[in-house]
């Protein structure tokens, strides 16, 4: 009988104990009580206008100018998210990159690809939030665009007539 | 009280004659406006402003931020809470069994809403019996959880319908109990004397009464808890081995019914506690007399509804405190408390406040 009321009142001791020491942060009382859940990094909660590390790795971005469409980023990439097309240009030595897409839901930011892009073109940025209404959102674009048949035709013209240059 | 008497004292005909329109409805057309306006503007705003303290305030007890991107201070969550639970669509292919018994689960809480005890005007069934009638749906409730469960046809389904049901029938006996004490106080089970018999002074309280109505009414509100399946003794329903038991099959809006249910009961059960136990909805004496000399019963019931969920709210809020900081207790814990610890000090309640009541008639 003495056991089962000891019980009862360690339970309830027990129980006075630990609301009462969860008191001082419900009214944040010195340095020791304040939240310690950090906000999410956003413009509204954020306390800095950068919470993230510096070496996090975003979205992807491709300065599309420098690029030289070499494929080395397509090859490595681990997921396949990166889709390639490249048109011979009128100079042999550069190439015009048609299609330069990133699919967004299947990167997983592994930053291979960015090591291995030899011009630097390839980089990441510091934003993180792809979320999209429309699927078609959900990849990034690159590319300078489609090439006409015509301007395809000009070139190959303009490489026949360098080549039979340099044959001369 | 007979229902005539009911309807011409109910706050909605007085609204009604004021306003002056509606006259000559039926009676029963009076009651239907105040069972809708009591749950639209009684207990839906009492969700919403309850689970905001709740989110806040345990998110402040666990040294976290809680909402902070609705509105200022992330008042305006419920609302956004609410539109999202709107949006959102059952995944998987409808289950008629499980609708059935959403549907009585849901018609089982919200019966109560008639015997809801929320002032003088408010009473919409006030009979000798009035008093019970929430525990009969307490226990239906239990049972339409339980089927719930079964009907889904899973693991988790089945053991936390066996669960709530076990954890239902053993708060049921000392909550019992601990109405039985506040009848032997007041000598009646009605919701108008059980609130009379008390004042506005917490010394006139029933449980200040006498150490026996306090032991009564402790026991009162934690096997409330445990009847009700509300934290922190809520192991029926969410213990970790079986991944929230019954609601682990729900989905968007069915599962916004069922967790409004949940809370639902919660917020019952504190209005009882309130009107048995802490001096119900009774202002100081001068003042309902002054607002009844006057005929001002709309604002007499308003002030009423006010000092009540005041009081409401700072129950709910106690047990939400207890419940946050506190792990939660595994099911037979509970039904073990249940039935060695509460069971027998709600008998020595009911025995000691039944001899106090007898040896002061005596004196």
């Amino acid at each position: 009988m003495a056991q089962y009321l000891r019980a009862i009142g360690a339970g309830a001791v027990s129980i006075a104990g630990t609301c009462l020491t969860a008191v001082p942060y419900l009214f944040r009382w010195g340095e020791l009580h304040k939240e310690v859940t950090e906000g999410y990094p956003d413009p509204v909660s954020s306390k800095t206008s950068d919470d993230l590390p510096p070496r996090s790795r975003g979205l992807l971005v491709n300065d599309i100018d420098h690029c030289t469409g070499c494929g080395d980023c397509r090859k490595i990439c681990p997921v396949q998210c990166i889709h390639l097309e490249v048109e011979p240009q009128a100079d042999d030595s550069k190439v015009w990159v048609s299609r330069f897409d990133i699919d967004n839901s299947k990167c997983m930011f592994c930053g291979l690809c960015v090591e291995v892009c030899l011009p630097g073109s390839l980089n990441h940025t510091r934003q993180f939030e792809g979320a999209a209404y429309e699927l078609s959102q959900l990849t990034s674009s690159f590319g300078k665009g489609q090439v006409t048949a015509e301007q395809k035709a000009k070139w190959a013209a303009k490489r026949e007539s360098n080549k039979k240059k340099e044959g001369l | 009280m007979n229902t005539l008497d009911a309807s011409a004292k109910l706050w909605t005909s007085e609204w009604c004659r004021a306003l002056g329109f509606l006259d000559g409805v039926p009676t029963w057309f009076y009651f239907f406006l105040a069972l809708v306006f009591t749950y639209c503007f009684v207990v839906i705003p009492s969700g919403s402003v309850l689970s905001y303290l709740d989110r806040k305030l345990s998110a402040d007890l666990q040294a976290r931020v809680g909402p902070n991107q609705a509105g200022p201070a992330g008042i305006l969550q419920p609302i956004a809470d609410f539109l999202k639970l709107l949006q959102k669509q059952s995944t998987e292919k409808s289950n008629w069994r499980e609708d059935v018994w959403l549907s009585i689960h849901t018609m089982a809480l919200y019966s109560t809403l008639a015997v809801m005890p929320l002032g003088t005007f408010a009473l919409m069934l006030d009979t000798e019996m009035s008093a019970f009638l929430p525990f009969w749906s307490a226990l239906v409730l239990a049972l339409g959880t339980m089927l719930l469960g079964f009907s889904q046809g899973t693991v988790p389904g089945w053991f936390g319908g066996m669960r709530i049901a076990a954890q239902t029938m053993a708060g049921s006996f000392p909550a019992l109990m601990g109405l039985l004490c506040t009848g032997v106080r007041t000598g009646s089970f009605q919701w108008s004397q059980l609130a009379t018999i008390q004042g506005f002074s917490p010394l006139s309280w029933t449980v200040f009464s006498n150490p026996f109505q306090t032991i009564a009414c402790l026991v009162f509100v934690t096997s409330g808890l445990v009847l009700s399946a509300t934290p922190p003794l809520d192991g029926g329903l969410s213990m970790s081995d079986i991944h929230g038991g019954v609601a682990s099959q729900l989905h968007g809006r069915k599962y916004s019914l069922y967790r409004f249910g949940r809370f639902y009961v919660f917020f019952l059960w504190s209005v009882i506690t309130v009107v048995l136990f802490l001096g119900a909805w009774i202002l100081p004496l001068e003042v309902s007399r002054f607002l009844s000399d006057k005929g001002a019963n709309r604002i007499l019931s308003i002030l009423e509804l006010i000092l009540l969920l005041f009081k409401t709210f700072a129950v709910m809020l106690t047990v939400i405190w207890i419940a946050r900081v506190n792990p939660r207790s595994r099911v037979d814990q509970i039904t073990s408390l249940a039935w060695k610890v509460l069971s027998p000090f709600s008998l020595i309640a009911l025995v000691g406040a039944s001899l106090w009541m007898g040896w002061r008639n005596l004196g």
